[in-house]
């Protein structure tokens, strides 16, 4: 099978599963749990980075008990033409204020630090009564940033995982499980570096 | 917040200005070798090792060293990281080893700086660049310093 033919193949891709959806399932499930009952009384607002996160957010806000409210943005990364435009920009912002409000911001996955660190800034300009991170995956390994991350679904080892919501050049993230692709998927000089 | 950019900096190595310039995208201020760290001293109180990391991130309060070294080549750094934290315990370091550094290069697709350090190119490179730095240390440090397992 050509390589190109494998990219689009999700399942013969998959080298092995990390996370079975019902392991992922289970794990938001606690995680849900614990928000509604740390939030209980409050109605804060999700907030989540495009694109990886919607598979996450829609499973973890439709298990949370409390009224909520949930809003998106997009940020440019340091890669390609954007590096010379100087600073992260911000492609798409919040439809909605957070000043006053309780803000859970939402991750898919967090490595550096650096994008997360950039929009918790962000969002704290804008006078938010609080801000908290949940985060299903988590590589401590690659952090540069340290942040406080207090909802944490799994730690996960230095790897390339696609599924989820998570992709490989755009690909994969209709997956119902996290796995890492087979060697011939990946191309060393490309795809070191997992985005959301 | 500090302002990000330094000027007039004169880096050593060009991973570390591309390394400044990911730390400028994403607005983290940082300071270039702003403190050097005694490690041992002769009998007159004269500095006789010393060690100074590349960089200083005041929001996170952090140290960072960066290395293009292979690991069986970063004997002395590791030993003398070692011996920052028995000194200095309240000093936050970070080490990023060529592997770190070769990940961040290709996550920002910054290829020409992940190549050198990634192929067979890169082992002649960091020889050399090994024996400069041995011999830079060796002016500075004692004689008979049993070898220890590099971290990893």
């Amino acid at each position: 099978m050509a390589l190109d033919e494998l990219t689009r193949d999700p399942v013969s891709s998959v080298r092995q599963v990390l996370f079975t959806e019902q392991q992922i399932h289970e794990r938001i499930s606690a995680l849900a749990t614990e928000i509604s009952r740390d939030y209980a009384g409050r109605e804060p607002i999700l907030i989540g980075v495009l694109k990886g996160v919607f598979v996450f957010m829609a499973d973890l806000a439709r298990r949370l008990t409390i009224p909520l409210e949930i809003d998106f943005m997009a940020v440019s990364s340091y890669s390609g033409a954007t590096r010379d435009r100087g600073m992260v920009r911000i492609i798409k912002d919040l439809d909605c204020s957070i000043t006053g409000r309780d803000v859970l911001f939402v991750e898919d996955v967090v490595d550096t630090g650096l994008t997360l660190n950039y929009l918790l800034r962000n969002l704290r300009s804008r006078g938010p009564a609080s801000i908290e991170v949940c985060a299903l995956f988590d590589k401590p390994g690659r952090r540069l940033i340290g942040l406080p991350i207090a909802y944490r679904g799994f730690k996960i080892p230095d790897k390339f995982i696609v599924g989820y919501g998570l992709d490989h050049r755009e690909h994969h993230r209709n997956l119902p499980y996290v796995g890492l692709l087979k060697p011939d998927q990946l191309h060393p000089e490309r795809d070191s570096g997992q985005a959301g | 917040m500090t302002e990000p950019k330094q000027r007039n900096v004169k880096f050593v190595h060009p991973i570390e200005e591309a390394f400044v310039k990911i730390l400028n995208f994403y607005g983290i201020a940082w300071e270039y070798e702003p403190k050097t760290f005694a490690l041992s001293r002769d009998e007159n109180g004269v500095i006789t090792e010393a060690f100074t990391p590349d960089f200083f991130l005041p929001e996170q309060n952090m140290f960072i060293e960066l290395t293009t070294l292979r690991p069986q080549l970063i004997r002395h750094k590791n030993r003398k990281l070692r011996r920052i934290k028995e000194l200095y315990p309240e000093v936050n370091i970070k080490l990023l080893k060529r592997s770190d550094l070769r990940d961040l290069m290709i996550k920002y697709e910054m290829y020409d700086l992940a190549e050198p350090i990634t192929g067979t190119a890169a082992q002649a490179a960091s020889a050399q660049q090994s024996q400069q730095v041995a011999s830079a240390d060796a002016a500075l440090e004692e004689p008979d310093v049993p070898e220890q397992k590099d971290e990893q």
